[in-house]
């Protein structure tokens, strides 16, 4: 398993933002689903070993985070796109993606080589050589994509990967999660049910800090007809397992 | 979400569009494409870079020095300017000021050379395998290393005097560690200014009270001692604060 996580916690002071969440994943796309504030994106930022967890065991590509030395070498492994992910404005997209390679201890002499590859498979080509303040919010989204993908990670963490992107550019943008998806695990940390039918094989629903529900997107859709409310079926799904969860904690 | 077969995009205008894949049995033009592209839009690093990557022996973190906020030559000027400022000011009033406006001024740079809100891709930075507490020293010092070129080469236009010229070294160090300790605990770089100025300003109006000089906090060598305790005191905060362990801040 690439991800190992037992009875893990983050907090801020006295906010509890991650309670307690159990979660494993191997190779395949994972969506993390949530409503705002659900703890998804502290999870996500304690995966990418930029938060330390509180307390709880957290095992990333089989090695623990908590050393310098693993967690050096998980680090070279990683690919992470943040939510609010700052930018250069004087850096080109190759400049930008390059310094990441770099800080990413990939080898000088592939750093071209790789740099070309993740901005052409983000569909950046043409603007490789504009300066990061003339791209639009999309095209800053996808060179943030590139950076995280440079150095070919086994374990990829992506936060609201598709905000800001044209319906054609997620098309295009589950294509390649899929393809990521079938040597890397892939987390995607999303609010946006559609990206995780279509491009996920498993998901977690997280609400409060906790994961209310793990298991494939059909599994979803399925607790939909226990009186969840959508437009889609995996809307469905994801509004009767929320429902259900705030009662039971309502109840306890 | 480049792959064409996937979502139909099309390839009009790159090398390799509408190619002729039956003539071509075995080349993987793709991988030719992106052999050239990586020749075309390779970057050649300048002398300082190659140079600083052969020192630090990571072309990260060489890189990663290069973009530091207050090495870059906006910063640089307005250094220079409040030092050549303070220059003059001694040249005319016979007052030692360039050598107390250099703590300051290597106080603000070092504040701002890494951190939340400085550092356009601080979060991500946090994320890379060259570890930020490194990129955060080899700034931090590479900032002072700076600072005090351009703090001696004032003192030196002054004509100050020569304790005086280096005189204001460890005072700037002790300084310059406070406002790197104030801003890593407070993850702010403002705070980390607020702290390095009041700090200085505190220590030559105290001087000034105890004493009538105001240069005394510049002059006095039983405040070197003092000095060097705070710049170690400051130091191991900084380590403490930057260190990864189990947290809840």
């Amino acid at each position: 398993m690439n991800i190992e996580i037992t009875d893990l916690t983050r907090r801020f002071g006295r906010t509890q933002a991650v309670a307690g969440v159990d979660l494993t994943a191997g190779p395949g796309v994972f969506g993390l689903l949530g409503p705002n504030g659900a703890g998804k994106t502290t999870l996500l930022r304690v995966m990418a070993t930029v938060l330390p967890p509180t307390s709880g065991r957290l095992r990333l590509l089989d090695r623990d985070p908590g050393g310098y030395g693993p967690r050096r070498e998980i680090r070279r492994r990683l690919g992470y796109l943040p939510q609010n992910l700052g930018y250069y404005p004087g850096f080109t997209v190759c400049e930008f993606v390059e310094y990441f390679a770099l800080l990413k201890d990939m080898p000088a002499a592939k750093v071209p080589a790789a740099v070309a590859a993740a901005v052409e498979r983000v569909d950046l080509g043409v603007k490789a050589k504009a300066k990061l303040r003339t791209l639009s919010g999309g095209m800053l989204r996808r060179v943030g994509i590139a950076q995280a993908i440079v150095n070919d990670p086994e374990l990829l963490l992506l936060d609201e990967p598709t905000a800001g992107l044209d319906p054609e550019q997620r098309v295009q943008f589950r294509a390649l999660l899929r393809d990521l998806g079938q040597r890397a695990t892939v987390v995607v940390s999303t609010h946006l049910v559609e990206d995780v039918g279509a491009a996920c094989t498993e998901v977690a629903l997280m609400d409060q800090g906790k994961v209310v529900f793990d298991g494939t997107p059909d599994e979803l859709t399925a607790r939909g007809t226990e009186g969840g409310t959508g437009d889609a079926p995996l809307e469905r799904g994801y509004t009767a397992v929320l429902a259900q969860a705030r009662l039971a904690q309502a109840q306890s | 979400m480049n792959d064409p077969s996937a979502t139909g995009r099309s390839d009009e205008g790159r090398p390799g569009a509408g190619r002729p894949d039956a003539g071509l049995a075995g080349v993987d033009l793709d991988r030719v494409w992106i052999g050239v592209a990586a020749q075309v839009w390779r970057r050649e690093p300048g002398w300082l870079e190659r140079l600083a990557g052969r020192l630090l022996r990571s072309p990260g973190l060489a890189r990663a020095l290069l973009t530091t906020p207050s090495l870059l030559v906006p910063w640089l000027i307005a250094s220079i300017a409040v030092l050549a400022a303070g220059a003059a000011a001694t040249l005319s009033s016979g007052q030692p000021v360039a050598p107390l406006l250099a703590p300051a001024v290597a106080a603000a740079g070092i504040a701002y050379a890494y951190g939340p809100g400085v550092d356009p891709a601080w979060e991500l930075a946090g994320s890379m395998a060259v570890s930020d507490r490194m990129v955060l020293l080899v700034r931090a010092l590479s900032v002072f290393a700076m600072d005090s070129a351009l703090g001696i080469a004032a003192c030196a236009a002054s004509g100050a005097a020569l304790g005086i010229t280096f005189g204001w070294l460890v005072p700037m160090t002790a300084v310059s560690a406070l406002a790197l300790a104030a801003a890593t605990v407070a993850r702010s770089a403002n705070v980390g200014v607020a702290a390095g100025l009041a700090g200085w300003a505190i220590t030559i109006l105290g001087g000034q009270a105890a004493t009538g000089k105001f240069t005394v906090a510049v002059q006095a060598p039983v405040l070197v001692l003092p000095y060097l305790a705070v710049a170690a005191a400051c130091l191991a905060a900084v380590l403490y604060a930057s260190r990864v362990s189990k947290g809840n801040r």
